[in-house]
């Protein structure tokens, strides 16, 4: 008893225990967990939440990078026909995208695999899983239309109203006009003159959105049983089964931090004036 | 044979734009004619229509344009008869190009600003990236650029050395007009008469016509051959340099030349009562005449352009000594 006390900390004060738990929690000590177990009989936290991460990344980083090349082009679109029949569609579906997107998840299920039945309900794979990986990987990829479409169908409206007017903004710039003066083609101010400056803009607006996507797994991948950290988590806190909670939350916080990270130097690539040592002269 | 030695001419030119309040009436009914390698100062206050005029001859249309009529005769090739592709394919900085306004922002800020300059030449003379380069390098050089400069960013230029870049970009493809629009208005005295200097340098040794638009008649007088005045959207006056400093016909440009300070003299410094007429109703006859100190019975109706020993001035005062002939056969003489 007495080991089992010191093993866990507990014989010392609370703050300085509470200090320690972060410092585990930093350096991915995640412990044991009390009653979930990995697919492969692990009861180390860390392990069950490494099999689950991959295909979380898999589904978000997917949807989110169609998202955002979907959303530019069709902002793009858009701003160059302000004021039209479809400018004004986005416009008025932009509300739509307050509702997450497993809202929607539930009728894409529904109308697409309960009543067309062309799609499945949901989980990574058929059962049984196909022995070939080609077949394996198609099968993964049917599985996740649905989801992907969920997620964009969740953001798509307000990301293209919100991109739309930030290039209408930038499309008044001086610059887009002397550009129009210098002779050069629509399609090379549009990515030169309209689209290279806007990007920073947008980037800033996509990171706040993916953070949001992310907040929003648990609840979307027990939607479409999608085995990943989200649902995971979400099982976790049915059993309670406090290990694995926080472990998700601290891999949750991480993946939050990366993808900031990543952003900030797509930033600086982007963005001259961000640069650091680029600045030496304002 | 008489226009080929104009390198602009333009006659009746109409630009209206839609709005909310109504039509504005930005340029109304302007004619003129620029003789080759020549500048000409387009004068007058804040609203006028003179950035207008040049996005007019530029064909740089907002969305909200109302009527675009008139002609544009280019080296005598008529430029209103182009479609949209030839037009920017030809024209646009092949043969005019610009300096905007505030080149403070007339940069893409994510873009090296080598590349920028180099770009209409690539674009148009079909050149490589690297003789693009090379003659975006031989342009700093003309206007006083270090050529290390051609590898940054616009943020990390100074305003004068941006104004220099801009003046760059127009040069690099030759074209034979260049269409300055206010270029020196947000820079100190000093770096003002540096790009003046150098535009007339430029000038001289590369034979390209210059408008000038501005509203610092004391920066432009150093510059200009020509003069026209704008007035509510129409070229009120337009007359050689050297008279038009001296002795300004129309009633509008003797009082602006009245408002300028004059380093000798004590006369105090004039300016003219009310506000010139909105362009959404400008009034039906003269458009100055309700500021005229010298108006008269006739000021009611719309005045002609009379044309008077080559100057051309639309005012009722000149009707006895001017002529009415058709602005295309008249050419303004430069008095030396």
């Amino acid at each position: 008893m007495r080991l089992e006390e010191k093993r866990l900390g507990l014989d010392r004060p609370f703050v300085v225990r509470s200090f320690l738990f972060l410092r585990n929690a930093l350096t991915l000590r995640l412990g044991f967990a009390e009653r979930m177990v990995s697919d492969a009989g692990s009861r180390q936290v860390r392990l069950i939440i490494l099999e689950r991460l991959p295909t979380t990344l898999l589904l978000f980083g997917t949807a989110d990078l169609l998202l955002f090349f979907l959303s530019v082009f069709v902002a793009l679109v858009l701003s160059r026909q302000y004021g039209s029949f479809w400018d004004r569609v986005f416009v008025a579906l932009s509300p739509t995208s307050a509702a997450p997107g497993w809202f929607y998840g539930i009728f894409l299920i529904l109308i697409f695999a309960s009543w067309l039945r062309i799609l499945p309900f949901g989980d990574l794979v058929d059962v049984p899983p196909p022995e070939s990986r080609v077949l394996y990987a198609l099968s993964v990829l049917k599985h996740m239309i649905l989801p992907t479409m969920a997620i964009i169908l969740s953001a798509i409206f307000i990301s293209v109203y919100s991109w739309r007017t930030f290039f209408l903004i930038y499309s008044s710039e001086d610059y887009v006009e002397l550009a129009r003066a210098k002779g050069l083609s629509g399609r090379t101010i549009e990515r030169r003159y309209i689209l290279r400056p806007t990007l920073p803009t947008i980037i800033t607006s996509f990171a706040l959105m993916v953070i949001s996507l992310w907040t929003g797994a648990p609840i979307f991948e027990t939607v479409f049983n999608w085995p990943g950290l989200g649902r995971t988590l979400f099982q976790a806190i049915g059993l309670f089964d406090i290990p694995v909670i926080v472990g998700s939350t601290v891999i949750f916080a991480y993946l939050l931090a990366i993808t900031v990270f990543l952003l900030d130097i797509l930033y600086a690539l982007v963005d001259p004036r961000v640069r650091i040592g680029g600045g030496h002269k304002q | 044979m008489m226009k080929n030695e104009h390198v602009l001419h333009v006659e009746d030119l109409y630009l209206y734009f839609v709005t909310k309040k109504g039509i504005v009436q930005a340029v109304d009914g302007v004619s003129f004619s620029l003789p080759r390698n020549s500048a000409t100062v387009i004068l007058g206050e804040s609203g006028c229509g003179k950035s207008s005029l040049a996005r007019a001859i530029l064909r740089l249309l907002p969305r909200n344009v109302h009527t675009y009529t008139g002609k544009i005769a280019l080296d005598g090739q008529n430029v209103m008869a182009l479609d949209e592709d030839t037009f920017r394919d030809q024209i646009r900085w092949v043969r005019i190009s610009m300096v905007p306004q505030a080149a403070m922002n007339a940069l893409n800020p994510v873009l090296r600003v080598g590349d920028q300059v180099a770009e209409p030449a690539m674009v148009h003379l079909g050149v490589t990236k690297e003789e693009g380069w090379e003659m975006a390098r031989r342009m700093f050089r003309y206007v006083g650029v270090p050529e290390g400069f051609l590898n940054r960013y616009p943020f990390e230029l100074s305003g004068g050395m941006r104004q220099r870049v801009a003046i760059a970009m127009a040069l690099v493809t030759s074209p034979s007009l260049i269409i300055l629009d206010e270029p020196t208005s947000a820079l100190d005295v000093l770096t003002q008469a540096n790009i003046m200097n150098t535009l007339k340098r430029i000038k001289q040794e590369t034979g390209t016509s210059y408008i000038l638009i501005t509203h610092d008649i004391a920066t432009s007088s150093d510059l200009a051959e020509y003069v026209a005045v704008m007035y509510a959207g129409q070229i009120v006056e337009m007359n050689n340099a050297a008279n038009f400093f001296s002795q300004p016909l129309h009633p509008y440009s003797q009082k602006l030349m009245a408002s300028v300070p004059r380093l000798h003299g004590k006369q105090t410094l004039e300016f003219i009562p009310g506000r010139p007429p909105s362009l959404l109703s400008p009034p039906s006859g003269c458009r100055f005449a309700s500021r005229c100190p010298l108006r008269f019975d006739k000021c009611d109706q719309d005045p002609p352009t009379f044309h008077l020993n080559g100057s051309i001035v639309k005012c009722w005062l000149y009707e006895h000594e001017g002529t009415l002939t058709t602005p295309a056969s008249e050419t303004i003489q430069p008095e030396e």
